[in-house]
């Protein structure tokens, strides 16, 4: 009856909701060279944001050019036509603008945030770049070096980065997920301009971008500016789709790494399915009542009662393709990795058991409800949200369907992918500890 | 979670939060103070059914003596159960609604922090009080809490880049509180039990001095009425805060400490020296000025070492203010071999600074960025809750804020020049290094004295 109750309320919550952000406040048009743009008024602050994500990132590489997404994101900041080598970052700064740019294995985002007065400044200088980027040796040379530095630092002051890239390395036979983002040392070494010029050609056209901006803007100027600036690039013919399909997995795969740590680390990965499957929101609030917050079952069990693990985290990241559920964790002093691994298996058997409380599904559906709050509360939350489910989800009309989809999955559903999913043919184990210990 | 990789790293160094701002205007608030002595401020936004809640207690690590850690395991406690409510039932309550809680100690003073959505005030509200006023400090949840602390202060300087900024601190500041470990080292930790913590709270934990912040969906009058039926009758007394001597750093000469990790590749690099208050009267125009050295992408730091060199994903520079006195600090990190690279690099930018100044377009360009990213940081109610207890620990008022861009507009060439002269360190640098000894020792000499230390002594 609970369930029942918690159902209704989270209906009008989610209807509540719908009116404080409506999906109808989303203005949308496509430019004829196929660029898609979200607009969102919002003039609670003078400022606005552009985010222009690109549907490309290291599942689109190869053995050889592994990395080249992400390098690539580095060299959009690097010269183009109008504004030249540093004048992108000098020209938005002045203008009182800062960005960023992030890569992941799906997809390429750069995201610009300003005072909105400034918002011409802004198009001209991100339609130079898709339109014009300058390829000039020196300047891939020095990227070169900053890259390589970028590697060398998160290898070596994040371990789980560092066991991360091994695990999934054997997790996956045949995908192009089983390199890492930032690519192998030899490949940043090595590739090529010419491998960026075709990666350029191929991947940075319009019709392989959305846009999103939000904040105190007016659509109708948004549009005006976009046929301005975006429209005279021309469109490109798709790119080809990744049709490489992991095999699937025949046993248990098991890793052990060395490097001097003070405590073992260990990583599990499950192959699960892409983010556009339908188990997905059974997978997310699954994943809620495991790992998310100091009441969840993995806490709870591996740091506070059995005192196994001295930090831990899950991870289930958005993908275009089948992709892995990740449990990552430390050892507590003294512990074995074998014990805090038995411990981890436990917790997740349970769950397959009995399924999840009344009370747990409660909790991470209403979290999710908060969360979303949250996230609507920013310019950049909205502008985030809705080019995710765009991109991620196919519409973004979805975002605002989201607390409606998590409110209909059932404790069973959970309880199904737990038993679907956290199998031991289906998993990949990875252990790091110094050799020392190993012995 | 997203994998992914950030063009430009937020470096560990402390920029408490630079108060820049565009025609951004503090939105209205009312300022209550209890019977009892507690401060309370109250500023509605509707914009969404979400209230954050700020409370800051004047019981961080200045308050600890020796005993480093002390503030901060008795402020991470405040949560492992109260008089009414286990910790576990806490956890699970708070949870189910979605709230977001949290605690913590620095420096000048401790913080709960809360964000849930205005229908759950009412159950929300009292937990929070009692969290504050009754904590219970289980003593199994804190063996534990203190346990997994040990182990993760070890754990951490596996990562130089976590810890270069506390060598920096305390090489630095030496004896003096800012100087110490706000999260304890192993040996100060494992000396701490619960009646130490159960002490510490009694001693700093009280309506005097304290200060609470809610921003929200609610109205003013009705949440007055909450807090005082739920605040107003708590009359413990406290000690009197500590009062902090100024840190007035004087360095009669360069010095270089060297810590030693045998198996690094590369080398994080402080250098810096003295900084400034948080009360001192140009610390708004100081942004403006390190905006330019080495507060971003664009900065000289940055783009002498990253992009026109390739010898780091980023450099950056700022103040660490304090109430009685901060540090000053160019940070960056490089490949082993190019440490001396690296090093005369950073030093000839500032050098540059002091020889040349600021011309007039770049002063401009450094004004608007000041100004165009300013309204963002205040857009949540939780900013503006922290930015609220911050006035408060601080001790400035909104003509901080409303009165910047008059501030940062104001500056001129001369005015940047007499400020590069009074603020940034020239002479006898102080340098922290972190890296692979054996590599670097040769070349450390060049720059200061040299103290080598080894990343597993203890502390910093």
């Amino acid at each position: 009856m609970k369930l029942l109750r918690w159902g209704v309320f989270t209906l009008l919550l989610a209807s509540q909701l719908i009116g404080q952000t409506r999906l109808e406040d989303v203005q949308s048009f496509t430019l004829d060279n196929g660029m898609k743009f979200l607009v969102v008024e919002d003039h609670s602050i003078p400022n606005a944001n552009f985010y222009c994500t690109f549907k490309v990132g290291s599942r689109n590489e190869y053995p050889g050019i592994t990395g080249i997404s992400h390098f690539f994101e580095h060299m959009m900041f690097n010269g183009a036509k109008k504004y030249g080598f540093k004048q992108f970052d000098r020209v938005m700064e002045a203008a009182g603008g800062r960005n960023n740019a992030w890569t992941s294995q799906n997809l390429t985002s750069y995201t610009d945030w300003f005072p909105a007065e400034g918002i011409e400044k802004i198009f001209d200088l991100e339609a130079d770049r898709i339109a014009h980027l300058a390829f000039v040796d020196k300047v891939v040379e020095s990227e070169r070096g900053v890259v390589l530095s970028e590697r060398i630092t998160g290898m070596e002051n994040d371990h789980f980065g560092f066991l991360d890239e091994q695990v999934r390395g054997i997790a996956f036979l045949a995908h192009p997920y089983r390199w890492s983002v930032v690519g192998y040392e030899s490949d940043i070494k090595n590739w090529k301009l010419e491998d960026l010029q075709r990666y350029w050609e191929i991947y940075y056209a319009p019709n392989n971008c959305v846009a999103v901006v939000v904040g105190d803007v007016k659509f109708k100027q948004v549009k005006k500016l976009a046929e301005q600036y975006f429209a005279p690039i021309p469109g490109r013919k798709a790119p080809r789709p990744v049709h490489t399909v992991e095999p699937e997995q025949m046993g248990e795969k098991r890793v052990v790494v060395h490097r001097q740590v003070r405590s073992p680390y260990l990583e599990i990965l499950w192959h699960v399915p892409e983010t556009r499957h339908p188990d997905y929101y059974a997978l997310d609030l699954l994943d809620d009542i495991l790992g998310t917050g100091r009441s969840s079952r993995f806490y709870q069990t591996l740091v506070e009662e059995k005192q196994l693990a001295v930090q831990f985290y899950t991870d289930l990241s958005d993908a275009f393709d089948p992709t892995v559920y990740g449990v990552n964790a430390v050892c507590s002093r003294n512990v074995a990795p074998e014990a805090l691994e038995a411990a981890v298996y436990e917790v997740i058997d349970e769950l397959i058991e009995n399924g999840p409380t009344a009370k747990e599904l409660d909790k991470v559906k209403s979290r999710k409800l908060a969360s979303f709050y949250r996230q609507m509360e920013t310019i950049n939350g909205r502008a985030g949200g809705l080019g995710r489910y765009e991109i991620m989800f196919g519409d973004y009309k979805k975002l605002y369907t989201a607390p409606e989809a998590y409110k209909n999955v059932t404790a069973a559903d959970i309880q199904r992918v737990a038993k679907t999913y956290f199998t031991k043919k289906n998993r990949t184990v990875g252990i790091l500890m110094s050799e020392e210990e190993a012995e | 979670m997203r994998r992914q990789s950030l063009i430009f790293v937020l470096l560990g160094l402390l920029l408490t939060a630079s108060l820049t701002a565009g025609q951004f205007k503090l939105p209205g608030y009312k300022k209550v103070v209890l019977k009892n002595g507690m401060a309370l401020y109250l500023m509605e936004q509707h914009e969404v059914p979400l209230i954050s809640l700020s409370a800051v207690f004047p019981a961080g690590a200045v308050e600890e003596g020796e005993r480093y850690g002390l503030a901060s395991l008795t402020a991470d406690a405040l949560f492992f159960g109260t008089a009414s409510h286990s910790k576990s039932e806490l956890e699970e309550t708070l949870e189910a609604l979605g709230a977001r809680y949290n605690s913590g100690a620095g420096m000048e003073s401790a913080e709960i922090s809360a964000s849930f959505l205005t229908k759950d005030i009412e159950t929300v509200l009292p937990i929070l009080a009692e969290v504050m006023t009754a904590p219970a400090f289980d003593p199994v949840a804190f063996d534990r809490a203190k346990s997994r602390r040990i182990q993760q202060l070890a754990m951490i300087k596996e990562r130089p880049q976590r810890v270069v900024g506390q060598y920096f601190l305390s090489f630095l500041a030496g004896d003096h509180p800012y100087g110490r470990p706000v999260t304890g080292v192993p040996a100060t930790v494992e000396a701490i039990d619960v009646a130490a913590v159960k002490a510490f709270y009694q001693a700093h934990y009280g309506p005097k001095g304290a200060a609470i912040a809610l921003v929200g969906d609610f109205k003013t009058s009705e949440m007055v009425k909450r807090v005082e039926a739920l605040l107003g009758q708590w009359t413990v007394k406290t000690e009197t805060p500590a009062t902090v001597p100024a840190l007035n750093l004087r360095f009669g000469q360069s010095r270089v400490l060297l810590v030693d990790k045998p198996d690094a590749t590369e080398t994080q690099f402080y250098i810096g020296g003295a900084g400034i208050a948080r009360s001192n009267p140009d610390y708004t125009a100081l942004q403006v000025v390190n905006t330019v050295l080495g507060g971003r992408f664009t900065s000289w730091l940055n783009d002498e070492l990253r992009v026109n060199r390739g010898l780091t994903y980023g450099a950056r520079s700022g103040f660490t203010a304090h109430k009685s006195g901060g540090l000053f600090a160019m940070v960056s990190y490089t490949r082993t071999e190019k440490t001396e690279e690296a090093l005369d690099v950073t030093l000839e930018v500032l050098d540059r600074l002091h020889s040349q100044g600021i011309e007039a377009e770049l002063l401009k360009s450094a004004q608007n960025y000041l100004k165009g990213q300013y309204p963002p940081r205040f857009e949540t109610s939780g900013s503006l809750a922290s930015l609220l207890t911050d006035m408060f620990v601080y001790d400035f008022d909104e003509s901080f804020i409303n009165g910047f861009q008059k501030t940062v507009d104001g500056l001129t060439v001369e005015k940047v020049k007499r400020l590069i002269r009074e603020y940034f360190p020239k002479e006898n640098l102080q340098f922290v290094l972190v890296g692979r000894a054996e590599a670097i020792r040769g070349i450390a000499g060049k720059y200061g004295a040299v103290t080598e230390k080894s990343i597993e002594a203890e502390g910093y």
